[in-house]
């Protein structure tokens, strides 16, 4: 049985308007969207580039708000991975790497005395060539870690480093020198501090791991602190670029001790640190991700505008015969509407899958800059991109249909029909 | 860092960024202590001889660089740890011109194999083709190919849209003899002319934005970097796009109606 043509009329029986209101606007949004449905599908091809346009504009939309923020939610997942949720370093800038801490164990032991905070771990990271057999060297991050039981890595095969001499290394190196396990590997390093050319050392491969912050095709070892300092020629471990310390549940509690602690030294928690780094290294690409955000909603606007536009004044004739057989000047402004919503909302819909996949393409050529880490990211879906997605869309769909929407509340329907017959 | 009247026998001269000296408000022929750590110990003084324009980082946008050029041995002598004698210091680099520099390849490695403990590298090429600016430039170049579907993808939209409008008049040309072809050639020079109107209107907008655009990155992020330039190569690319897509996209949107017959287009 159809719905009736006014929902909102008295009832017959009691005279008395039923509280049928919302059911009956919402009967009239679907008899809109039907016939703005009927419009599109007898245009079938202006409809599907519509809708694909929209597609590819929101595709790219959805892209730039998954950038806006991408880098940062993947460095503080990176951040987080790590274990430590505090950074101690000698400088007020956390992102570069500044002068080493003079005596990093004794800072540490101190820090790891403090109640507020349960582990502490000295890094230090020097380059390094290694080498295996005669074959050619391949030059590595080499991390030399202190302090704590705990590591910032994870050994994906073999075992842990266990004492003096024995290092893991990453996958790409294990690759390149074609060493597992138990394999001799020949170190040669270049120090920051420490005797100007070290001779080499040999190290037993303990296992393969993976690093944090591991770069494709570079290759990584890590060893004890105690390791790293003899390979640099220089036998005192206590210095170190940074201390991982891992707090008791209070970051900001145990960054304020330590600061209290150790005024020479700055304590930054990973917010602290991501804020930083959010000041400085990622915001060309914020910048980028609003400015392409304002251009793509901008051009989608205006090139929604013109089809419905062009669409509206080709049908001028139709839209006046059904004013003519009773269709009030808000349901055909609600067809314009609807008809808008269904090009933006198909189109948005497809623009997900397409966005995600053109996400892919992006972050891997991004990813081709020197030096970012195989875990991070550029593009990392937060559902409230999705949100805003949708509501740049809804607001795209609504503003493109003003001027149409004008167009048909304004048509002077005998007019219309009278030049509809003569021409 | 101090800045201090300038008094007494010359002290070494130094070169201070724009940015520092204006966080710090120092002119030039003040005199400064500088020293190696926040408690000033070991501090030197220092004349400002003059104030740089640092040379503008893409990858350190917002950040101040607070700098200061010196000479090595003034920047040795600050630096220097009391036991580590004069000449021994530790650098980071050295830069070394060749004579001819095509050997430079054979130098580097030449310095490889008689130095344990340096390694020498061209700097051409030294970062490789995986630079981050070819990264950025390949970012940017696939965003725009995103950007030119979409825009074709419309385009052909609205063609079709336009050359439906015009159905009645190709079927009475058509009706009065003129051959499909010619009215072909007839929509592809106008589609060429809406074209290369369209890709110039398109390029002025471009230069007209291009100092606003700069105008206001540069002062955002208060740096001598120039964000947007339209080159004559960036110019003739985006014409060599956009006039024969626009002009292709007409052809291909008359192309069905011109199949149709005469009569059958004119037909109401």
């Amino acid at each position: 049985m159809s719905p009736p043509l006014d929902a909102a009329r008295p009832s017959m029986n009691s005279g008395r308007p039923e509280p049928v209101v919302g059911r009956g606007a919402l009967s009239a949004s679907r008899r809109a969207l039907a016939l703005a449905w009927r419009s599109l599908v007898r245009q079938p091809a202006r409809a599907a580039l519509g809708i694909l346009g929209v597609a590819a504009v929101g595709a790219l939309l959805f892209d730039m708000l998954l950038l806006s923020h991408g880098l940062v939610t993947s460095m503080r997942d990176l951040l987080d991975r790590m274990g430590s949720d505090i950074r101690v370093t000698s400088t007020e800038q956390v992102q570069d790497r500044g002068p080493d801490i003079a005596d990093a164990a004794a800072a540490a032991a101190s820090i790891a005395t403090l109640p507020s905070v349960r582990s502490v771990l000295t890094i230090r990271t020097e380059d390094a060539d290694l080498l295996r057999g005669g074959g050619p060297p391949t030059r590595a991050s080499f991390l030399g870690i202190g302090g704590g039981p705990g590591r910032p890595w994870t050994v994906v095969r073999g075992a842990d480093v266990a004492g003096e001499h024995e290092l893991v290394i990453n996958e790409y190196a294990a690759q390149v020198l074609g060493a597992e396990p138990g394999a001799s590997v020949t170190v040669r390093a270049y120090c920051s501090q420490g005797a100007g050319a070290p001779p080499p050392l040999v190290f037993r491969v303990a296992g393969i791991a993976e690093f944090p912050f591991d770069v494709p095709d570079r290759s990584a070892a890590g060893a004890t602190a105690t390791s790293v300092a003899e390979v640099c020629g220089a036998p005192d471990a206590s210095a170190a670029d940074f201390l991982m310390v891992t707090s008791n549940g209070d970051p900001a509690g145990a960054a304020a001790d330590i600061a209290r602690l150790h005024p020479e030294l700055r304590a930054f928690t990973n917010e602290q640190a991501i804020g930083q780094l959010q000041q400085r290294g990622f915001t060309y690409f914020q910048q980028i991700s609003s400015v392409l955000t304002i251009i793509t909603v901008s051009f989608a606007l205006l090139l929604i505008t013109v089809l419905l536009t062009v669409s509206v004044n080709q049908r001028l004739g139709e839209v006046a015969a059904l004013r003519a057989l009773g269709f009030s000047q808000g349901r055909v402004v609600l067809d314009v509407l609807c008809e808008s919503a269904l090009i933006v909302g198909i189109g948005g819909a497809l623009s997900l899958p397409l966005g995600a996949l053109l996400a892919v393409w992006l972050d891997r050529i991004l990813k081709g800059m020197p030096g970012i880490p195989a875990s991070l990211h550029f593009f990392v879906f937060e559902p409230q991109a999705l949100w805003i997605h949708a509501a740049l869309l809804a607001a795209t769909a609504f503003m493109a249909a003003i001027y149409p929407m004008r167009i048909v509340a304004r048509l002077p329907i005998a007019a219309t029909l009278r030049d509809e017959v003569i021409g | 860092m101090a800045a201090l009247p300038a008094q007494g026998p010359q002290p070494p001269s130094i070169l201070i960024s724009r940015h520092l000296a204006e966080l710090e408000g120092l002119a030039t022929g003040d005199d400064v202590q500088l020293a190696t750590d926040e408690r000033g110990g070991n501090a030197r003084m220092f004349r400002v001889a003059g104030i740089y324009e640092p040379t503008p980082d893409p990858m350190r946008l917002g950040v101040a660089p607070r700098a200061v050029r010196m000479h090595l041995t003034d920047l040795l002598a600050l630096t220097r740890d009391p036991a580590t004698p004069a000449g021994t210091e530790h650098v980071e680099g050295i830069n070394v011109a060749l004579l001819d520099p095509d050997g430079a390849r054979a130098f580097a490695n030449d310095v490889n194999a008689r130095i344990p403990g340096v390694f020498a590298r061209r700097t051409t090429g030294a970062a490789g083709s995986a630079s981050t600016f070819v990264v950025l430039e390949r970012f940017h170049l696939a965003i725009a190919a995103v950007t030119i579907v979409a825009a074709t993808v419309f385009l052909l939209a609205l063609t079709i849209m336009l050359v439906d409008e015009r159905r009645a008049t190709v079927g009475v040309l058509r009706l009065i003899g003129l051959p499909a072809r010619r009215i072909l050639v007839q929509v592809l020079i106008e589609g060429l002319l809406i074209a290369g109107a369209g890709a110039l209107f398109g390029l002025l907008l471009a230069l007209a934005s291009e100092g606003l655009i700069n105008a206001f990155f540069q002062w955002r992020y208060d740096t001598a970097l120039i964000f947007v330039r339209v080159t004559p190569t960036v110019a003739a690319t985006c014409l060599a796009i956009a006039v024969p897509l626009g002009a292709v996209a007409t052809v291909a949107a008359s192309w069905a109606l011109l199949r149709r017959s005469g009569l059958r287009l004119a037909r109401r």
